[in-house]
This record gives structure tokens, C-alpha cells and sequence, in this order.
């Protein structure tokens, strides 16, 4: 199955890239993200709380980085697989400058099995685009701290707050 | 004898428990120190196990056993197949996956907990590596796929076929038009109320295994579990409680059956599976599922001169009971009820990364049924005939009975003009043309289809059939009394407890209430077949029927030794044997019989008789449906307004469960022809595995079904019945799509492949591609 979309972060486009390929901001970033360690070069074992609905479990798997080419894109392939099922996928992640924001594209092609895919195929698209809107303001919030400031936290009403208040900034841009 | 209850509308006698909640199914029975059973399932559709680790589950809280294919492999037989064809390849069917998981949902690991929510939480603490293998899932593709799911065998052919008789080839080729059509039967989900369930008690001491199963033959997994298990068939004791419906899901000998058994011999307890409804739709047998290619030749003037089916049938992994026998019923019966001088079908079955498929309500009857009688109406497209006209033209006279047709069979009897006169008559058919011809003036999309069928029932003689074809029946009037009927049919909702019990009342001149109707116990009950291909009134019916004319016999005798008279000299009426003024009633004869003080020397007491029944034939029941379907222009919606079905299934015992078989039937069709369809996607992945995906039709999507029937009596039995189960999903079908594809003819179309749902008519009504 095709997921796509499209996210602009209001931050530097080095910024944010550099923040899409550090682990420790991905495993911060990442909606239900237990563990991510490096277990080679660009490549990382994580486990990830996530769910479908009612079919919920923890996913092992691999992730790794390809085809990088600062600041501007990268390939991701993920490979896991939990109680609920298996998911496998790979997909491009592009980061363009749009008027000192960045604007991310992404595209890629997911495999699911198991019950996941016997009850929540239907479902996953949207699951996935709440997650990638949660892990994208997440992303936000961490390529515009300052350096010297400790890590911005992620649980799901901070984030649900800053998507919120960067929804109502948007719109009154416009 | 007198008929006060045969051909009554007597209500169910089953039913008052059934509605108040006080039946018991499998569910409903607890034993102490019970166990329950839940099974890890293959999330690929086709892979390699790598390794199992079960360590973690077995240490979790509540869990008494895990237990794997290696456990078992060498421990328990292979799930069987009973049909039996030329170089039919028959898998290695393992009760649990060894080596390698060839369907989602197969069946890896068994955890044995002390409640059921233990057991599937243990479920996830089992780790398993797999390998993944490409999955085979395109039905026409399969035999040429070079992935080979049962490596050994080569390819994915389970078997190669080819049936009837006639020279097709010159048939063909002396038609006017040879109309072609490539045609789906999608795979469908049988969903009984009731999932599977099995609960098995193990007594060590006398070394009996009882197993409490939710099946239609009890007496055929006697057999085969003790052979399965190798255990003496005379210590296992299969019990059919309360059955919530079955449609050929439960005519099978399923892997957790067995299983279940062995577990409770393990341990010395008993234990209790009960299957949720997802794993009812990934491992238990579905239905269905052929892709055909159909060649139909015919005259200017609408005469058929042959028919051709090339068919690809889709057996999924392995084979269950009778999943490579479907096919063959769909060849026998593609003459539908038409004088076809040449028939041939060329099967091709094959292996692919699904669920078995095996009997589904009609069990290829309604392939057979959607083939000929889609082909008729595109006959009459061709021709630009009334379909009615075209049928008409082809149907053999009443007095061409019994009907040999050019698949090999000679149906019993039938009068198919008089069902379709009678059903156009109720339907108005030409006023029905006239409304629609005005209605799509005024831009109505309006469709009519008609459907005449003929199938194939009472299953059967034993030749034809894989495990006996017979029936068997108990009657026993007790010492006060009352009467039991034992019967080797196992009803599971079709009502016999019922029917059964007015042949016996109206035979013996009892109460109804009086009587008892016993089944599904292979500890009470003698050896019978089960309930299933509509027999169990046709032929258990018939043995019971024997069995009365028998036990009758005997009670004359009693009767003119207690009255001093010659039993020639005897009447018998109401219950009560007279002569001379002198009368006894059957229960003083009974108990006369039970004490045995006064009776003739040279017989034994009590008053009991066991009869058996062999049909010499099938029997072959027919219909007419009329169909009248509206789709909504806006959202391509279907509704189906006019609903009107006269069936012929011979001789009648209650016209109300007749007609709950049909109205039963419809809705399932209802459900094949607009809604239902399991689809895999190309990895193997059941992506319709939960009632939120796959449609079973609803009350609300139900038209009024105007209901009647024409009666031809069945020379086959004495009963005169032809048997109706199965009647509604085979002849339902095609008149729903026939009335759909009529609808859209003024857009094109000449065909539709199932379930026609509103987004694929909203396309060709919108013109959307």
C-alpha cells in the first residue's frame, strides 16, 4: 500500500535533516518508540509501541538509510515485526526550501500481514497519517530548540498542542 | 396412515429452547477442571518456520502446556481427505505446521491455559522466525507459477479433469453463435452463527476420549478421529450438542478436532477450544472460488447444441474432507434444466496460499447453476430472444422423465414449465416488462431476471459418495409409551426434530409431544452419514420411514396375540389396533411387548425397529426466481424490489421449514451476488478477515420474498421428498445478477462478475471506466 504526504516544518532545512537522521531525535520523535540504537552505520534496531484500532503490540525491527544526500534526501527501509503482525517498507523522504521553512516530501510503499492486515488494512493509511503529523510536529519542535537548551518532550498532548498552535499560526498567514 | 401432521405448518419444536437461551452448544458445556486452547496461526501466507521458541510462553501465568508441530507431528495422523479422484494429489496435512506455513491462519502452535484469556495472551510469547516464501495466489496463474507450494509434487496442479459426454467439437461447430465468457465465482466465507468449538474429556481408567464438536457428522469423525488419534473407534464417543449452523463448514474433519483430543489424553483434563470469529474466516473451510471460461453454442431459433467449461478451481493449500470433490459436482450438474446434447468441462485444480475451500451451501451446484444459467440469458442477448423464451425452448417435457443428461445423470423428475409458468404468473412478467420498458423512459435503471434450476440432493447412492451413502433410523416406543426416534442424520437448525417427529406421530397415531428425536450422539445413536447435500429428510427420512412400517409390523403381531385375532384381521388407526370390537392401543401393546408375559414365543420383547436407507438415485428439485432489481443512479446502489421463487423439492413433511430453507438460501445468495467476497491480496494477506470487511447481508438489505411451490414427487424414496437446504443459494444467484446485467444492458453490459457492489455499478451507470 502507497503512503505519501507531504509536511512543512518552520525550520532550517539542515536542521531538520540532520534532526531526521539522529537517532536519539527519532527515538524522542517517533510516536510510540521504545528503543532505537544504531547497530551499524545508518542502520538501527528499534521497537515501537503502535497500533491499529484495537489490534496494538510491539514491533521489532531494522531500519536503515540510504541513498543520503544531505540536506536534501534520503531513503528509508523498515523491516519489523510484532504480535500484531509483520510491516516492511521503504520509502524517499525529500526536503526542500520553501521560503525559510522545509518542506518534506515523502513517499513509499508498505507491506503489512498478519491480523494487522486482516482487520486494520482499511485503517492503516489514516493510522499512518496521524503518526507521520505527530512525528513531523515532533521534528518541528526539536530542529528549532537551541542547542544549548535541553530536548523538547513529545507526549501526545504536548504534540497534539504544538500541531494545534501551529495550525492556528498557519491560518492566520494566510 | 392417516396425515395429521405430515404437510402441517408445525412450529419447531426445537425452537422455544433455542430463543429462550436454553440451548447448549459447545460453549455451554463446562466441565470441571476444564482447560482452554488457543492456537498461534501463521501470519504468512506462504514462509518457512526457521525456529520456534516457546520458552517464554510456557513460564507464563496460567499456561500448563505448549505444544508444537514437532510435538505432534509423529504423534496424531494426517488430517483426511475423502475424496478420491485420478492422480488426485493428496498433501502431507499435518494437524500443526512443521517445516513450513502455507496460508495465513495455518495453524503453528497450540497454548493450553487455565482460562482462555491466559492461553491467547501466551499466544503472543511465542516466538517464531519464519522465512518468507513468494505466495501463489492467482487461481489461473497457479499452475504455471514457478513457486510450488508442496515442492514434491512438481507444480500446483492438484488434479486435471475431464467429464461429460457428447462430441462437443461438432456441436460448436454446427451452432449459428458460439457465445463465450469468461466468468468468477469468488471465494465466500460460510459464517455459521456458531464458530467451531471442541471440547474433549479423556478418562484414563476406562480409556475413553469423548469429544463434544460443533459438526454435522458426528459418526464420520468418530471414524476418522480414532483413526487420526489410533485409538480404538469403539473408546472415542463424538457428541454434536446444539449445532449453530453449518452450510458444509461442518462437514469436515478439522485438524483442531483431533488435536483437542490428544491434548486431553495428555493431560488427563478436560479441554476447550472455541474458535473466534477471525480465525473462523482465515481456517475454516471457505467456498467457492473457481474462475471459468464458459463456450455455449446455440441455433438462430434458441436451441443449445453444447456447452464448454474450462475451469481453474481453486483448492487452497491443502485439502480438507471433500475440497477436491467440489468441482466434480459443478460438471455433473452444467446441464442445468436443459436438453444439452453435448457437455464437456475441463478442470484444472490447484494448490495456491489459501484456506482449503471445500462444501459451501450447494456445494458447487451453484457454480454449476450461475454458469448455465448466465449463459442462457446471454444466449438470449445474442439472439435478442426473451430469456423465458429461450429457457422454454430447451426444458425437457414431463414426460421425458427420468432425464438423462449428457453429464451423466437421470434426473428423477420434474415439471420446469409448470414452476416457471407459476412464478410468471405470480410475478406478472409481461406487465413486469411493460413497467420497465416505461420506467427507463423516465431514466430508471430497471432490471428483471429470471433463474430456472435444477440441482442435485439426497446425497446419495453409495457409490457415488466417499463414506456411504445410506441413512439410518431408530424407533422405539419405550414401556410407558412414548416414543424415541434415533436418527444417524444430524440436524444442526434444519428443523427434523420437528419433521421427524410428525412421520412418526402420523404413522403410530400419537401425540407429536409424545415423541423424542435423538441425534448427534454416536454413544446413543446407531452408525448414520450426517446432514449435509440436502439428505438428511430424503434419505434419514426414509429410514425412518422403514423403520415405523417395520416397528408397525411388529406391533400387529403383539396386538393380535394380546387380542386373540389373526394380525391379518387387525386395523390400525389412531393409535389403536382393533378388530371384532376388540381394541388395544400401542402403548398397552408396548408395554404387553416390554413385559413379555403374553407374547408370541418366536418373538423378542419390546417394540423397537432399525431400518437403513440406500437411495437407488439423487434427487433432482428446480425452480423458478424472478428477480426485479433497481439501481440507484446517484450511488450506484441495487434494491431489489419484486422477489418471487416457486420451488419444486417434491413431497412436503412442513411447508414452514421449507420455506425457512428458502428464504435462508436467498439471503446467502443475496450475500454472493451483492456483498460477499474474501479477497487476498498478492502477498497471501486475508485483507477481509473480520465481519467490518467481509459483507454478510443484513435484515434491512432483504426484499419481501414472495414465496410458493409446484409439487412433483420424487420417485427416488416412498416419502416423495427431493430435499430443499441448499435449493435457495443455488437457484438464487444467477436471477439476482441475470435481473442486474438486464438493468445495465441499455450501458453495454453483457456481464458481471460477483458481488456486484454499488461502487462497480456506480462506475458504469456514471461512465467512470
Amino acid at each position: 500500500m502507497k503512503i505519501e504526504g507531504t509536511q512543512e516544518i518552520s525550520a532550517d532545512r539542515e536542521r531538520v535533516y540532520s534532526a531526521l537522521i539522529d537517532p536519539a531525535v527519532l527515538q524522542r520523535c517517533i510516536p510510540g518508540c521504545e528503543k532505537l540504537e544504531a547497530t551499524g552505520e545508518n542502520t538501527y534496531s528499534a521497537r515501537l509501541r503502535a497500533g491499529v484500532g484495537s489490534i496494538k503490540g510491539i514491533f521489532n525491527g531494522a531500519v536503515k538509510l540510504e541513498d543520503m544526500q544531505p540536506p536534501s534526501r534520503y531513503r528509508m527501509i523498515v523491516d519489523g515485526k510484532g504480535q500484531p503482525g509483520f510491516l516492511k517498507g521503504s520509502g524517499e523522504i525529500a526536503l526542500d526550501e520553501k521560503n525559510g521553512a522545509t518542506l518534506i516530501t515523502f513517499s513509499g510503499d508498505v507491506q503489512v500481514g498478519g491480523t494487522i492486515a486482516g482487520v486494520g488494512q482499511r485503517m492503516i493509511q489514516g493510522a499512518a497519517k496521524m503518526m507521520a503529523t505527530q512525528f513531523f510536529t515532533a521534528i518541528e519542535a526539536e530542529a528549532k530548540a537551541r542547542p544549548d537548551e535541553p530536548p523538547p518532550t513529545h507526549g501526545f498532548f504536548r504534540t497534539a498542542l504544538r500541531w494545534f498552535s501551529g495550525f492556528i499560526r498557519r491560518s492566520v498567514a494566510r | 396412515m392417516a396425515e395429521k401432521y405430515v404437510g402441517q405448518r408445525v412450529k419447531r419444536t426445537e425452537d422455544p429452547r433455542l430463543i429462550q437461551g436454553l440451548g447448549h452448544y459447545v460453549d455451554d458445556i463446562k466441565l470441571a477442571d476444564m482447560l482452554h486452547v488457543a492456537f498461534l496461526r501463521s501470519m504468512y501466507a506462504h514462509a518457512r518456520i526457521t525456529s520456534i521458541d516457546t520458552s517464554e510462553a510456557l513460564h507464563a501465568p496460567g499456561v500448563v502446556a505448549v505444544y508444537t508441530g514437532q510435538d505432534v507431528s509423529s504423534k496424531i495422523g494426517q488430517v483426511p481427505c475423502g475424496a478420491a479422484l485420478p492422480d488426485l494429489k493428496v498433501p502431507d496435512h499435518r494437524v500443526l505446521a512443521t517445516d513450513k506455513v502455507y496460508f495465513v491462519g495455518h495453524p503453528i502452535a497450540a497454548v493450553v491455559a487455565t482460562d482462555r484469556y491466559a492461553a491467547r495472551d501466551a499466544i503472543d510469547l511465542i516466538i517464531v522466525d519464519y522465512e518468507e516464501l513468494p505466495a501463489v495466489i492467482d487461481v489461473e496463474g497457479a499452475a504455471s507459477n514457478s513457486t510450488v507450494i508442496h515442492e514434491h509434487f512438481g507444480d500446483n496442479i492438484a488434479y486435471k479433469l475431464t467429464a461429460g459426454e457428447g462430441d462437443i467439437e461438432a456441436a460448436l461447430a454446427s451452432a449459428d453463435h458460439v457465445v463465450k465468457q469468461r466468468l468468477v465465482h469468488q471465494r465466500l466465507a460460510p459464517i455459521a452463527m456458531e464458530p467451531r468449538g471442541v471440547l474433549a474429556r479423556y478418562l484414563p481408567g476406562e480409556k475413553e476420549l469423548t469429544l463434544w464438536s460443533s459438526t454435522q457428522i458426528p459418526h464420520l469423525m468418530r471414524t476418522q478421529v480414532a483413526i487420526m488419534l489410533g485409538i480404538p473407534e469403539n473408546k472415542l464417543r463424538v457428541i454434536a450438542p446444539e449445532v449453530g449452523g453449518g452450510f458444509g463448514s461442518k462437514l469436515n474433519v478439522y485438524a483442531e478436532e483431533a488435536l483437542l483430543g490428544w491434548i486431553a489424553m495428555q493431560l488427563a483434563r478436560p479441554v476447550k477450544w472455541i474458535e473466534t470469529r477471525r480465525e473462523n474466516i482465515q481456517a475454516t473451510i471457505h467456498g467457492r472460488g473457481q474462475v471459468g471460461y464458459i463456450e455455449i453454442g446455440c441455433k438462430n431459433d434458441g436451441t443449445i447444441t453444447g456447452l464448454r467449461y474450462n475451469v481453474f478451481a481453486d483448492m487452497g493449500a491443502y485439502h480438507q474432507l471433500l475440497t477436491p470433490a467440489i468441482p466434480t459436482l459443478t460438471g455433473l450438474m452444467l446441464s442445468g434444466c436443459y436438453k444439452i446434447p453435448a457437455i464437456q468441462m475441463n478442470t484444472t485444480a490447484v494448490f495456491t496460499n489459501k484456506m482449503a475451500t471445500d462444501a459451501y451451501r450447494g456445494a458447487g451446484r451453484p457454480e454449476a447453476t450461475h454458469v448455465i444459467e448466465r449463459a442462457m440469458d446471454m444466449v438470449a442477448a445474442k439472439l435478442k430472444m426473451d430469456p423465458v423464451e429461450v429457457r422454454r425452448r430447451n426444458f425437457p417435457t414431463p414426460e421425458e422423465f427420468p432425464f438423462k443428461t449428457a453429464t451423466g445423470l437421470f434426473y428423477d423428475s420434474g415439471n420446469y414449465v409448470g414452476a416457471l409458468d407459476k412464478a410468471l404468473e405470480m410475478a406478472d412478467y409481461s406487465k413486469l416488462r411493460k413497467d420497465q420498458a416505461a420506467a427507463r423512459k423516465d431514466g430508471k435503471i430497471i432490471g428483471v431476471g429470471v433463474s430456472t434450476y435444477v440441482e442435485i440432493c439426497a446425497i446419495g447412492p453409495s457409490a457415488a459418495t466417499p463414506a456411504g451413502g445410506w441413512e439410518s433410523a431408530t424407533v422405539r416406543v419405550e414401556p410407558t409409551g412414548k416414543v424415541t426416534v434415533l436418527t444417524g442424520a444430524s440436524p444442526h437448525g434444519q428443523g427434523q426434530e420437528t419433521s421427524f417427529a410428525q412421520i412418526a406421530a402420523d404413522a403410530l397415531g400419537v401425540d407429536l409431544n409424545d415423541i423424542a428425536v435423538v441425534h448427534g450422539d454416536t454413544a446413543i445413536v446407531q452408525y448414520g452419514i450426517g446432514t449435509f447435500g440436502s439428505r438428511a429428510t430424503a434419505v434419514g427420512g426414509t429410514a425412518l420411514v422403514l423403520a415405523l412400517e417395520e416397528l408397525t409390523k411388529k406391533a400387529t403381531r403383539f396386538a393380535a396375540h394380546l387380542l386373540e385375532a389373526e394380525p391379518e384381521s387387525l386395523q390400525f388407526e389412531d393409535g389403536k389396533f382393533s378388530t371384532d370390537g376388540k381394541s388395544v392401543s400401542i402403548q398397552e401393546v408396548a408395554l404387553a411387548a416390554h413385559l413379555a408375559r403374553n407374547i408370541p414365543a418366536d418373538m423378542d420383547p419390546g417394540l423397537s425397529a432399525t431400518r437403513f436407507f440406500e437411495p437407488k438415485n439423487f434427487t433432482f428439485p428446480f425452480g423458478t426466481h424472478i428477480v426485479v432489481s433497481e439501481i440507484d443512479r446517484d450511488t450506484g446502489d441495487v434494491k431489489l424490489t419484486k422477489y418471487v421463487a416457486v420451488d419444486d423439492c417434491g413431497k412436503v413433511i412442513n411447508p414452514m421449514l421449507v420455506e425457512g430453507q428458502i428464504h435462508g438460501g436467498i439471503v446467502q445468495s443475496i450475500g454472493q451476488a451483492l456483498y460477499e467476497e474474501l479477497v487476498y491480496d498478492d502477498q497471501g494477506q486475508l485483507v477481509t478477515g473480520t465481519l467490518m470487511d467481509y459483507a454478510v447481508p443484513k435484515a434491512a438489505m432483504i426484499p419481501w420474498l414472495e414465496l410458493d411451490r409446484t409439487e412433483t414427487p420424487s420417485p427416488v424414496n416412498p416419502l416423495g421428498v427431493k430435499g430443499v437446504g441448499e435449493a435457495g443459494t443455488i437457484g438464487a444467484t444467477p436471477a439476482i445478477v441475470n435481473s442486474i446485467v438486464d438493468a445495465l444492458s441499455p450501458f453495454g453490459i453483457t456481464h458481471l462478475d460477483m458481488p456486484l457492489r454499488p461502487e462497480l455499478l456506480w462506475k458504469i451507470v456514471n461512465n467512470a471506466g
